[in-house]
């Protein structure tokens, strides 16, 4: 009884009213919102520094180095007694060739192998024989029988078609009037077999087409005719170039085989093979049925011993989920340089204009409009700006100076409404008593506004670092190689190609790796140790220009 | 009123006019804030303009070194101001020639945020003079002037705004000085400062008046009574009267300038 006395006495008891409920259930919709936003920002930071700092803190040592300074790879994931190991491709190269010299070694002690180069001496030898400057007329004979006995064969078959077109239709079911663009059509593709057949007078057979296009394209019985002589005429004509090329590749074959018998390593064998190959290739042309009894010798002979050259190491390879990416962090840190200086220099510019000269109008309202509306311009759009702009119309090709301009582009509204906002902070009597002191309106900008100023405009850029370092889409179309090996300041020609070359960048590196498909825990590992990197560079270039500009602001104190 | 004053030249003919404003309109926009305004100012004396807020005396000091060029759409529609017999508003004139001749020292105390001797030494490092000694001299020369140079000569280098209020005022004095100017329009310079402050800076408008001619305006009539030699007393764009400080203050000719001194309004 006292106590509910003593309650209902209290004249500043909390009463639930309707609007104190509401306030209750708006502020814990608030609480709630705020953890939420909360655990996104933790569970994103969370999952990029976990997932990221293995592939940057693995190996032996604290940093994997190999991460940050080597260029992107391929990786080969090969099992070594039971252990998986993972390599890049440079260092799976290494591996292989040293297995190979191993077994090269051991087996070029034995007897077997003299035996062998013994015996392929002796078909080189046999070789050269064959294929002497002499030999050559018979076969240059042989070859213009049997090419134009092909050739004239199809060149009779098309006549008779012409000739007759009621006869072949009943054979083709083919009207009349379709058995001219059948043979029209037929003859191209004559033509175009016979240049990837004849690889050493392709150019001259585009040529003979070119010139009989006319023909080619619209035949008649005369004109057959007529093609029908040219052709073999440019036959005659051309044999001497296939007759010099075949001698040419005997005789580099006979200075490899040199080479090789006298010195026998896996690098110069592999030489050895691949010219034995294009030499067999033109050999199948100029002797079509060639009988040479050391010829498949040889053949046999050298794939015994690449048997011995070669060594398989069961390996599951993965694109660009080996080495590191030096070449992208290198290139995000020029891409961010140089936009943030253009867009600066060009923003300060443009917002002095604005705060200090421009009269207020319709001008400088129409100005401020167009900033804002490139503020909203989606950066996929800067993309295709930039590429259409600088990539094509200016044809400075997919460019660090491309996507530098079309990065600074983009950020130049933060740039310049930031700049103008402390521009406009800076308090009028600064420019009072700078002209009252006899200082012309530029001194006073450039003297008493600009540097108090600069502050403000370095928060400002902060944020555009951020944005710049992290947009992929404008630099998609416009400087972002997905692979390059060498690192920018390399193998210039000159020093203007410096500006004029694709980069690899941070995000666009990122991008390809993810649209990497199926994706697996090695590429993964590569895309979140990327992008951890990334975070990482972000905050230090910030940082960077948070110091700068506390300094400024501590020497620029009012 | 001409002829009074042409009376007033006779008795002393050793005054010369340092500033000769001759039936000056000034608009800002289609507000115009200064009729007919008549003023002779004295070399090497120190006026006073006072009147109460929005009257126009700052207007007018203002356009003495055309610090109104600042203003968008404001401008002098009649009249011309003449100093050494010069239209400062011609167009032949050199505004930055002007303000070197014309210096001016602002109601808020603004030094820059640069050291001590970087605030003076910043009117000659704009006119090219970048000789280090007789950048130094100066400086020193304008402090003393200024009756600084004993408080913080041993800290020239350190940042202006560790200065007091009344310090900061006397640095700008300092700062215009340096520009070696004829002529030192001050727009009430102790309206911002606590009464020992406001008393240095007196004492210092006082010695000044040595060597330069010197416009002050101030909402203090007192302190317009203890330093300057006349007076000009504006109300609502016009110049209603001007004279010796003494008459105005004892014996004013017309009632609304007696009503304003003796605080019946303003």
């Amino acid at each position: 009884m006292s106590t509910r006395k003593k309650v209902s006495s209290n004249s500043f008891k909390t009463v639930l009213t309707k609007e104190s409920v509401w306030e209750r259930i708006a502020f814990s919709i608030m609480r709630f919102m705020t953890y939420f936003v909360l655990f996104c920002a933790g569970f994103l930071f969370w999952d990029i520094i976990s997932k990221g700092s293995k592939k940057v803190f693995e190996g032996e040592g604290l940093i994997n180095w190999e991460f940050l300074t080597d260029h992107p790879q391929t990786l080969h994931v090969i099992d070594q007694n039971g252990t998986k190991q993972k390599l890049s491709s440079t260092k799976y190269y290494l591996l292989k060739e040293e297995k190979i010299s191993k077994k090269w070694e051991t087996y070029i002690a034995q007897s077997k192998f003299s035996n062998q180069l013994a015996d392929l001496s002796t078909g080189f030898d046999a070789l050269a024989e064959a294929t002497q400057p002499e030999s050559i007329v018979s076969l240059q004979k042989n070859l213009l029988e049997n090419e134009s006995k092909s050739a004239m064969q199809k060149f009779d078959f098309w006549i008779s078609l012409l000739n007759d077109p009621k006869l072949t239709a009943e054979d083709f079911e083919i009207r009349e009037s379709e058995v001219i663009p059948m043979v029209s059509s037929f003859m191209k593709g004559f033509l175009s077999s016979e240049s990837s057949r004849l690889k050493i007078i392709e150019k001259q057979l585009l040529i003979f087409k070119a010139e009989y296009f006319p023909i080619v394209s619209n035949p008649d019985l005369e004109k057959i005719a007529e093609i029908k002589l040219a052709y073999s005429d440019f036959l005659k004509k051309n044999l001497g170039l296939v007759s010099e090329h075949y001698l040419a590749k005997s005789k580099d074959l006979q200075t490899k085989a040199k080479d090789f018998l006298s010195k026998p390593t896996p690098k110069q064998l592999g030489d050895l093979v691949l010219v034995v190959e294009h030499f067999a290739e033109i050999r199948k042309i100029v002797i079509p049925d060639s009988e040479d009894f050391y010829w498949p010798m040889i053949n046999q002979l050298l794939g015994e011993i690449q048997k011995v050259a070669t060594v398989e190491i069961a390996s599951k390879d993965y694109a660009y989920s080996g080495g590191g990416i030096f070449p992208a962090i290198v290139g995000t840190f020029l891409l961010v340089i140089g936009a943030m200086l253009i867009a600066i220099v060009l923003g300060v510019f443009c917002a002095i204009f604005l705060a200090e000269y421009g009269k207020s109008g319709r001008f400088l309202s129409t100005v401020r409009l167009a900033i804002l509306n490139l503020a909203g311009v989606p950066s996929i759009i800067f993309g295709l700006f930039g590429f259409g702009l600088f990539v094509i119309f200016l044809e400075w090709n997919v460019s660090l100076i491309a996507g530098w301009f079309t990065l600074a582009i983009m950020v130049l509204p933060v740039v310049i409404t930031a700049s103008e906002e402390s521009l406009r902070s800076i308090p009028q009597g600064f420019r009072e008593s700078s002209l009252a002191l006899g200082a012309s309106k530029w001194t006073m900008i450039r003297t008493s506004v600009l540097p108090y100023a600069m502050p403000g405009i370095l928060t400002s850029s902060i944020l555009g670092v951020a944005r710049v370092a992290g947009e992929t889409a404008p630099i998609m179309f416009t400087a972002a190689y997905a692979k390059k090996t060498e690192l920018p300041w390399e193998n210039l020609e000159h020093w203007t190609d410096f500006f004029f070359q694709g980069v690899m960048a941070l995000p666009y590196h990122i991008y390809v790796v993810s649209a990497k498909i199926p994706q697996n825990d090695y590429t993964a590992d590569m895309q979140y140790g990327t992008a951890f990197v990334f975070l990482a560079l972000v905050i230090i270039v910030a940082s960077f220009s948070i110091i700068l500009r506390n300094k400024l602001r501590k020497k620029y104190r009012w | 009123m001409t002829d009074l004053q042409k009376e007033k030249k006779k008795e002393k003919g050793s005054d010369k006019i340092a500033i000769n404003i001759q039936g000056v309109d000034f608009l800002y926009g289609e507000n115009q804030v200064l009729f007919d305004v008549n003023l002779d100012i004295l070399e090497k004396k120190v006026m006073a303009f006072i009147g109460p807020s929005g009257c126009g005396k700052s207007t007018l000091l203002r356009t003495l070194n055309r610090m109104n060029d600042l203003i968008e759409d404001s401008r002098i529609s009649k009249g011309k101001i003449l100093i050494q017999g010069t239209d400062i508003h011609d167009k032949s004139v050199d505004v930055i020639e002007l303000r070197k001749r014309v210096g001016m020292v602002f109601q808020k105390s603004n030094p820059f945020p640069k050291s001590i001797y970087q605030n003076v030494a910043y009117g000659l490092h704009i006119q090219g003079i970048k000789n280090k000694r007789v950048v130094d001299q100066k400086v020193e020369e304008s402090l003393t002037k200024a009756a600084l140079w004993e408080e913080v000569k041993d800290r020239l280098n350190e940042n202006a705004y560790g200065l007091s209020g009344g310090q900061q005022q006397r640095l700008c004095i300092a700062r215009t000085l340096a520009v070696e100017p004829e002529i030192i329009l001050m727009d009430e310079p102790c309206s911002a400062l606590d009464p020992v402050a406001t008393g240095r800076v007196e004492e210092l408008i006082l010695q000044l008046r040595e060597q330069y001619t010197i416009v002050v305006v101030t909402h203090n009539m007192q302190q317009a009574g203890r330093i300057s030699d006349e007076t000009a007393f504006f109300y609502l764009g016009k110049l209603i009267e001007h004279d010796k400080t003494k008459t105005i203050f004892l014996n004013p000719s017309k009632k609304q300038t007696e009503d304003y001194i003796s605080g019946k309004f303003g």
